[in-house]
């Protein structure tokens, strides 16, 4: 029997745990966290109200029986050794290891961030800071809400949209006078013009106020107005600021697997770490080209478990970012080899959403029962099949 | 020292190769050069409305082989 070691229990991590066979593979997952957390449960709780628990379940019930769980930091890994160290003093070691330990948000990078995160809460951080932001604007009555970014690669490129598109609802329900704010540090609404093209009249439809080519490099939270690399200025009531990210902070031997924002380098076809074939990276802690999603990591994860099981699979680079409005959704879908093909929103699509929504835990636990069911919906819906005509 | 920033975004699903250039161009200075490759065709209209908003010079854009190469000066950054 392989050992395998996974590093992280969220959505890459405890999807591959459960998708090698258990004859074959001696699989341990470490987490620091109790939790896996459903991460896009941040926007429902933020703009909806919704309660914590929906969004999050210990690892272990997600974990089929036979996959070990450590609860435990990860403080160290050398992948010559082939030996992980842990928080607790204790060190393991394996025959594979799979680094899945997402993106870190730095909150002390941009001055006046951890201010704005403490005084409002957040939708990128954690649950709790979902729940605070909603707090924070259910106690609007006027003025501005300004959705912020401070770095272009950010885990789920459409989250600050949905924040815009599902704050405005908010307020319109609320029957407030908020205006809603984002700014972007891009040319245009989206960093694809085909996207932007599609949402941007949604945007001046609901009066969302739109900045391009703002990228945050400051926040004064006595004068309430955030400072951009570009030059600008933006005048707030209530802010968040997404935060820069980077990959993992844990000493990982040799250093130069990581790049310079501490992400894991890796083939992005393959998933194997820079010059190794017996570890692999997949998830938001890595450097692939591609969106840091959900739908990555379990793509990955499906990749991995195959190549550890004697196959050639590859990773297509398949993005399938969903951005809601209030009653309507499409998907970003793009790959290496194509950047995103036109989507219109559509009512059919947000149920698609919700749908995935309630199947999430059943989806993370049962991978192998639910796989025909995304093959199938991600090939019917490949860019190459779909094209110019879009969807 | 002005520094050579080479920014490979060829093959590169969203958010593409403008978060890329826009990633690069943070840490860069005034004096550095920034030589970017792409080959999302979107590519080339979004690099020629970036220089001239933020002020720096695209001294060169060509294209050859499905392949976009677009070399910045990095001359619009403030401080």
């Amino acid at each position: 029997m392989e050992k395998v070691l996974i590093l992280g229990g969220g959505g890459g991590g405890a999807i591959l745990a459960n998708l090698l066979p258990k004859e074959e593979f001696d699989v341990t997952v470490v987490d620091r966290d109790e939790y896996h957390i459903f991460q896009p449960g941040n926007l429902f709780i933020a703009f909806y109200g919704d309660s914590i628990e929906k969004y999050r379940r210990p690892i272990r019930t997600l974990l089929k029986p036979h996959v070990k769980l450590v609860k435990d930091e990860v403080t160290g890994v050398d992948l010559n050794e082939r030996r992980v160290e842990l928080g607790s003093g204790e060190s393991l070691e394996y025959d594979y290891i799979i680094i899945a330990t997402g993106a870190n948000l730095d909150y002390d990078a941009i001055e006046g961030n951890r201010e704005l995160l403490e005084s409002y809460g957040d939708f990128y951080s954690t649950l709790e800071n979902a729940e605070k932001l909603y707090k924070t604007l259910r106690e609007m009555r006027e003025g501005r809400f300004v959705i912020a970014i401070a770095d272009p690669i950010y885990k789920c490129p459409p989250g600050p949209h949905k924040g815009a598109f599902l704050s405005s609802t908010l307020f319109e329900r609320m029957g407030v006078d908020v205006d809603v704010v984002l700014a972007l540090p891009f040319p245009h609404a989206y960093p694809s013009k085909t996207i932007s093209d599609i949402i941007e009249p949604e945007l001046e439809k609901r009066n969302i106020e739109v900045h391009t080519f703002f990228t945050v490099d400051s926040i004064d939270v006595e004068k309430k107005r955030i400072y951009s690399l570009e030059g600008e200025e933006l005048e707030y009531t209530v802010a968040t600021v997404i935060p820069p990210h980077e990959g993992p902070r844990y000493k990982i031997e040799p250093s130069e697997v990581k790049d310079d924002s501490n992400y894991l380098k890796i083939d992005k076809y393959t998933c194997l770490i820079e010059g190794f074939d017996d570890a692999y990276s997949i998830g938001d802690c890595t450097n692939a080209p591609t969106s840091k999603s959900g739908v990555t990591a379990h793509l990955q994860a499906e990749v991995v478990a195959e190549r550890l099981q004697g196959f050639d699979a590859r990773y297509s680079g398949r993005t399938n970012c969903p951005l809601i409005t209030d009653g309507m959704g499409l998907f970003i879908i793009s790959d290496y080899d194509h950047p995103p093909i036109p989507v219109k929103l559509s009512r059919f699509k947000r149920l698609l959403e919700d749908l995935f929504v309630a199947t999430y835990w059943d989806a993370i636990r049962y991978p192998e029962l639910w796989q025909p069911i995304f093959h199938a919906y991600f090939d019917a819906t490949s860019p190459a099949k779909l094209g110019e005509r879009g969807w | 020292m002005p520094e050579l920033i080479k920014v490979d975004a060829r093959g590169m699903a969203c958010p593409g190769p403008i978060s890329a250039l826009t990633r690069a161009y943070r840490k860069a200075k005034n004096g550095d050069t920034i030589e970017v490759l792409a080959t999302d065709p979107g590519f080339k209209p979004d690099v020629q409305a970036w220089v001239k908003r933020t002020n720096n010079e695209l001294i060169e854009l060509t294209e050859e082989g499905g392949v976009i190469k677009a070399v910045i000066k990095v001359t619009g950054k403030r401080g």
